[in-house]
């Protein structure tokens, strides 16, 4: 058996047929238009703040910030079936073909774009830093400690211990973000041999826990997270039909959908509640809300503040629209006496309700620009509720263009 | 039959394709109080009959009625009369156990109170009482599948379809179930239960429905079954292998 070709084969098949389909959808959607708008509009931004950075900028801060998850962050794609722990087993031996094309694409791809922020912050960084260190050299440093963090994550998957792996995870930020913070703020010569020390040593530990020669159940789970948030990103675009996603325990939020009305019309709003809570898309809302919040605050003196809320809230809009896609296959909805049409309804309804919250809370820190300007504040939380209401204006007009699935 | 019928169900034809039925003029029913064995090999369209009364595929003959009304007269109160008990655990991810069952008891718009009351009973006949906290994902497929059980019980409505419901359990499960069917059965719910373990429900069932290749061959009493496989003494196994033998 040809490994190799497996894989590849596997590849293509994933992105030629899952994905590459959509592509077409997701380019002609409004959605990807006012992306690009965006990019233009953060272009202009980015290039008046270059030319005028302000006095004692904290630039080490922002690359430390931006580059620790940057760096730390690795992820492989095997394209791995739950079918695979029956019929590759007996290759195990031999699986190392297999994964090649995963440690190489998965840290390739990831260099790539790990550069390009690098070419982007570069002007900002050797403009604003008092003593920058040399371009080639930081370039280097950057890649270094990306392999670095690729090997040791592909090393943790293959551990048999779920609390080593979890330990180990642990160390892996805290080995990179004092690698870059060292680099940032130290001399070049001093910060090198510390981190050629710390990574020396890291990579010794890693070699002590027992590892899996192939630890198929956790990169089979691996892969349908993967494959999972992918799809997730077409979904904000296009209706993608029977995509799993990743759910997170989250106790401490299982109080969350307890109050909802106690009738059949509302049970589905229950299930969605419950699904938000434990997905994916609550997290990137806190994020993006938390991103919101900081740059609004920043900017709350000028027009830029107003814009930068506008667009987190529509981009919050789009995040929650992937609530209309949850469950939308499932089998329980047909069989249970919920009245025709609830479960796009109800969906509506909470992605609706979300976003005004996440509207609300964001706009607060634009009232730190002061009572000196109360027109333009109250005019941005304005146009955050008529974001919120034309997010659900169109995601009801999509019900009735759409065949929906449950009327 | 009679006008009381929980389901009745009348000249059923139906399948994937308009051209290869599945179903042959199938025709039984289930009285109140009463437990039903749907019995036949692999394929003989007991899971299609099934579909079909769940609304999932729609007859191409015949009518289905569950508390006399057929399901597009009025679904909500067609799917309000009936729960189903999947072959294989069909659960939400993002759900613990104690959810699914809030959920399955929001939908049929069971009181709060009486949700409370008999989540609390069906954990501890189940011996779930230490997983009701634990997401779907986290439950061995045993325990997956009496969620399952147990959702359909908070619901309490007057027709239970059962799916081969013991795979997967344990003896004490499989006990647990048996009792608790007998319970509801002895309250007036009725049961029209699908299993391949002829010798258990061989004690448990009122009467039996026998499929095969998508056409009732046999149906009665066990005593009924027995006349019409002509096996005077014989266990249900006994009498189901001489009526499907002689017709391959």
């Amino acid at each position: 058996m040809d490994l190799m070709k497996l894989r590849a084969q596997r590849r293509s098949s994933f992105w030629g047929k899952e994905v590459l389909p959509y592509l077409g959808y997701v380019l002609q959607s409004g959605v990807a238009a006012l992306t690009l708008f965006a990019l233009i509009a953060f272009s202009a931004w980015y290039t008046s703040l270059v030319q005028h950075i302000p006095a004692g900028f904290p630039i080490r801060w922002i690359m430390l910030v931006l580059f620790v998850p940057l760096t730390v962050n690795s992820s492989f794609r095997t394209y791995l079936a739950p079918a695979d722990t029956v019929f590759l087993i007996p290759q195990e031996s031999r699986m190392k073909n297999y994964f090649q094309g995963s440690w190489t694409s998965g840290v390739v791809y990831k260099l790539l774009g790990l550069v390009l922020i690098f070419l982007i912050l570069w002007p900002l960084y050797v403009r604003s830093d008092v003593n920058p260190k040399p371009f080639w050299l930081f370039l280097i440093v950057l890649v270094a400690l990306k392999l670095l963090a690729s090997y040791g994550c592909w090393k943790e998957l293959r551990m048999v211990s779920r609390r080593a792996a979890f330990a180990y995870r642990l160390l892996r930020y805290v080995v990179l973000a004092l690698s870059m913070a060292a680099w940032l703020w130290q001399p070049s010569g001093r910060s090198l041999i510390f981190i050629v020390l710390l990574a020396a040593t890291y990579l010794a530990a890693l070699r002590l826990p027992v590892k899996h020669p192939v630890a198929w159940e956790k990169l089979i789970a691996q892969e349908k997270i993967q494959s999972g948030r992918v799809l997730m990103v077409l979904g904000w675009f296009v209706n993608i039909p029977g995509r799993g996603q990743r759910v997170y325990a989250r106790r401490w939020l299982s109080w969350a959908g307890n109050n909802i009305p106690w009738k059949p019309e509302a049970a589905y709003r229950y299930l969605l509640m419950k699904s938000f809570v434990r997905s994916d898309i609550l997290g990137i809302v806190v994020r993006v809300g938390i991103l919101a919040a900081f740059l609004a605050w920043w900017q709350r003196g000028g027009i830029v503040g107003i814009a930068i809320y506008w667009f987190f809230v529509f981009l919050a809009g789009v995040q929650l629209s992937s609530l209309l896609r949850f469950h939308s296959e499932s089998f329980w909805l047909h069989v249970y006496p919920v009245a025709p049409g609830s479960r796009r309804r109800n969906a509506i309804k909470l992605a609706f309700q979300i976003q005004l919250l996440f509207a609300a809370v964001t706009w607060l820190p634009l009232l730190g620009a002061g009572p000196e300007r109360p027109g333009s504040i109250l005019m941005a939380l304005l146009g955050g509720i008529v974001l919120c209401l034309l997010s659900r204006y169109f995601a009801g007009r999509k019900k009735t263009e759409d065949d929906d699935d449950d009327e | 039959m009679n006008g009381n019928t929980v389901l009745d169900i009348q000249g059923l034809s139906g399948g994937y394709s308009l051209n290869r039925p599945v179903l042959h003029d199938v025709s039984f029913h289930v009285n109140p109080g009463e437990m039903v064995g749907l019995i036949g090999l692999n394929g003989a369209g007991k899971s299609t009959t099934m579909k079909h009364i769940l609304g999932l595929m729609n007859p191409q003959k015949g009518e289905i009625r569950v508390q006399g009304k057929k399901r597009d007269e009025d679904a909500e109160t067609y799917h309000g009369s009936l729960a189903f008990v999947p072959e294989s655990p069909l659960l939400y991810d993002e759900m613990t156990v104690r959810e699914h069952l809030e959920f399955t008891a929001r939908a049929y718009n069971v009181p709060r109170g009486d949700y409370e009351e008999r989540a609390d009973r069906l954990s501890r006949i189940f011996r779930m009482q230490d997983k009701m906290d634990s997401l779907s994902t986290q439950l061995s497929k045993g325990m997956r599948q009496k969620v399952m059980i147990m959702c359909a019980f908070v619901a309490r409505p007057s027709l239970y379809i059962i799916d081969e419901p013991f795979l997967g359990l344990d003896p004490l499960g499989i006990r647990s179930l048996l009792d608790f069917m007998v319970e509801l059965k002895e309250g007036g719910s009725s049961i029209l239960l699908s299993s391949h373990i002829l010798s258990t429900i061989e004690n448990y069932c009122d009467r039996f429905v026998v499929l095969h290749q998508g056409s009732v061959i046999a149906q009665g009493s066990l005593e009924a079954i027995e006349a019409q496989a002509g096996t005077a003494g014989a266990g249900l196994e006994e009498m189901f292998y001489t009526l499907v033998q002689g017709r391959d």
